[in-house]
């Protein structure tokens, strides 16, 4: 009698620690660089109002991220969820490594596609499919010393072109130079491509570098150059030195550079600010970040599809905007009085409503690097800008 | 007779074993994948790489990109290499002198470069020779000389990679030549003079010629080293200003791991194969006699 007690006793804690672990589903989630180190607290708030889905992070570096996905992908061994850059989102979802996620957002009751900007939603559509939700944004703005710009008679950033290349000009003959511009980087140079209603491909999907809109941008851009008021060599500076200094008095960046600015250089407080895109036809920037997306070899959809919603929940990216400083990609989390008080951050919340992604092809890598090497011969003045966009046309055409 | 050959190839079994599946077998099959158009897409399914025969070589030879890199390899290795000896062997014979204040001291100095990290190193160097901030600049601003825009500069930017790459080598190759310097007898300087050879005549006709095998090791190795340049132009300017630093390798890197173009890049690497495998070939062929007295 006494055995058989013990037995079914035995049997009971058995059963229901195997209760336990068939009631908890475990998911897995790749997160990198510093977002891995800052997630936790998201994943306890999760694991709280779920608590049948357990959450394991794996933390992988930025520097071998891409590696490591591919790895995955040629191995079969993804997680469940994954971080992945926006500009990732092209070369991997056409091979049909990310579950299609539109069925999950129509029947969601906590997260609609509306709640999201649209250039950051595009960043998740890639041939009319959706394969990832919007995690965290951001874009870049104008950064500008305002006692430089006020002692030159302006009483308000560059709002347009023309006032742009006005100020830089006037800066640059009253200091060094007007502003610091990147004779390489695509995520500089495309906003002003769309500013003045430029593309890389026309509706009909032809190549459209050479068309007058995109062509008249970069002799914008490139005049800068030429006229001195941008150096060719801002990326080997001390760009916070520079800036302090007024030297570089103006340049375009992201988020991150409000609180380092602060940082490095605290004598300046309060003699700079940021400023939307200057105008042209339209004040376009670029939007970058990092989105959300399930393996398809994930066997916990519904988990992981809990998770990711979770995060683009509005309440919840605040929360992570006061954990990691990543801008909100909700919409709705924007108008919480919380950033009433954060002045520049606002402007990044007002242009992200104008702000776009490149195009969301696998080619896209490659005519990343191909663009941005035909940009620096135009800034070098190795080539003129048509010829240079001729070019450009020729090197994209060869690789489409 | 068959037992004999087994008994050894037992042996060598682990070994072998090791060689044919980490260095015969990747070498092979790298082989094959540059004549297929092998790509991003074919890693998760195999047979969506097809076999495209020469194509991808033929595309290399009017990829203007691909000739840039050729010339700049060249222009590194053609002025690089040189440097790199002359400098190692002029740094040995110094510390070669048996009267030297601190010789291991310098040795040691001199040798530190080439045991730090090359990602290290370029942190460093990019302070170093920064335009604005950089103290070669401000060095060469006290002299009255206005420093180049070194990096920023498509003129200047391989002669500061050569400038650093040198410099880091330097150690490593006066080593080399010191122990081929401790291997002259000091009885043939005794004989040489006595007949009355001044310190130039000495360096000319016993110290570089018995040097021979030793400069011939050295040229060698730091050839293929150089023509394999990657890590100084990836860490400090990724190949610009306007490609005038993307050497073969470092084109390769980009095709193979940034595009995922792995047949292109395979045969990017068959070709640089090819390259040193030849300039090899013809050091061996153009080498001197080895002299004994």
């Amino acid at each position: 009698m006494k055995n058989l007690l013990g037995v079914i006793l035995i049997l009971g804690i058995l059963l229901s620690f195997s209760l336990v672990t068939l009631a908890a589903e475990e998911i897995t989630v790749w997160a990198m660089g510093a977002e891995a180190q800052k997630i936790g607290e998201m994943v306890a708030s999760f694991e709280e109002k779920y608590p049948d889905i357990g959450v394991t992070v794996q933390a992988i570096p930025w520097s071998n991220a891409h590696d490591k996905l591919i790895t995955a992908i040629a191995g079969g061994t993804g997680p469940d969820v994954a971080q992945l850059g926006t500009t990732w989102m092209a070369e991997f979802a056409p091979i049909g490594v990310f579950a299609e996620l539109s069925r999950y957002l129509e029947h969601s009751t906590l997260i609609s596609r509306e709640q999201f900007f649209s250039g950051s939603y595009a960043t998740n559509v890639v041939d009319g499919h959706l394969f990832g939700i919007p995690w965290y944004v951001d874009t870049r703005v104008l950064f500008y010393r305002t006692d430089l710009v006020a002692e030159i008679g302006y009483h308000h950033p560059p709002k347009n072109w023309e006032q742009l290349r006005e100020i830089a000009g006037q800066l640059a003959q009253k200091g060094e130079y007007g502003l610091a511009l990147s004779t390489n980087n695509y995520q500089e140079f495309l906003p002003f491509v769309w500013q003045n209603g430029g593309r890389i491909f026309d509706q009909n999907g032809k190549i459209a570098v050479t068309e007058p809109a995109f062509v008249e941008a970069l002799e914008f851009y490139v005049q800068l150059f030429k006229d001195g008021v941008a150096p060719l060599d801002a990326q080997g500076t001390d760009l916070f030195q520079e800036f302090a200094a007024g030297r570089m008095p103006m340049y375009f960046s992201g988020p991150w550079m409000i609180n380092l600015t602060r940082e490095q250089v605290p004598e300046i407080d309060g003699k700079w600010s940021v400023a939307l895109m200057p105008e042209k036809k339209t004040r376009t920037s670029f939007i970058g970040g990092c989105n959300l997306v399930i393996f398809n070899s994930s066997k916990q959809k519904e988990a992981a599809w809990k998770f990711v919603e979770f995060m683009g929940e509005a309440k919840n990216q605040l929360t992570w905007y006061k954990i990691s400083g990543s801008l909100p990609t909700n919409r709705h989390t924007w108008e919480e009085p919380y950033f009433d008080d954060l002045a520049m951050v606002k402007v990044f919340g007002r242009q992200l409503e104008d702000a776009k992604a490149p195009l969301n092809i696998p080619q896209w890598a490659q005519i990343e690097y191909l663009l941005q090497q035909r940009l620096q011969e135009a800034c070098y003045g190795k080539k003129s800008p048509l010829e240079a966009m001729e070019a450009l046309a020729q090197d994209i055409e060869g690789i489409m | 007779m068959k037992r004999s050959l087994l008994i050894p190839l037992g042996f060598l079994a682990p070994a072998l074993t090791l060689i044919l599946v980490f260095m015969v077998l990747p070498l092979v099959v790298s082989f094959y994948l540059s004549l297929t158009n092998f790509n991003v897409a074919a890693l998760l399914d195999y047979s969506l790489a097809d076999f495209i025969g020469l194509a991808n070589y033929q595309r290399l030879l009017r990829d203007e990109l691909f000739w840039q890199a050729f010339w700049n390899t060249g222009y590194f290795v053609l002025i690089g290499v040189p440097s790199a000896l002359v400098l190692s062997l002029l740094l040995a014979i110094l510390l070669n002198q048996a009267r030297l204040f601190g010789k291991n001291f310098f040795k040691v100095g001199y040798y530190l470069p080439s045991i730090t990290t090359t990602v290290a190193i370029a942190v460093v160097w990019r302070w170093v020779l920064n335009p604005r901030y950089g103290i070669l600049n401000w060095l060469l601003g006290i002299v009255g000389i206005a420093g180049p825009n070194w990096f920023g500069d498509p003129e200047w930017a391989m002669p500061a990679i050569i400038l650093l790459v040198v410099w880091k080598g330097l150690g490593y190759n006066m080593v080399i030549f010191l122990a081929g310097l401790q291997n002259i007898p000091g009885h043939l300087y005794e004989a040489a003079q006595l007949d009355g050879a001044g310190r130039v005549k000495q360096l000319i006709y016993i110290t570089i010629p018995l040097l021979r095998p030793t400069s011939f090791f050295v040229s060698v190795m730091t050839m293929i080293g150089y023509l394999q340049l990657f890590a100084e132009p990836y860490m400090l300017t990724d190949g610009g200003p306007l490609n005038a630093t993307l050497s073969i390798v470092l084109y390769m890197y980009r095709h193979g791991f940034k595009f995922f173009n792995l047949g292109y890049a395979s045969a990017l690497a068959y070709v640089l194969f090819a390259i040193i495998f030849i300039v090899t070939l013809l050091q061996m062929k153009f080498r001197d006699k080895e002299i004994q007295y």
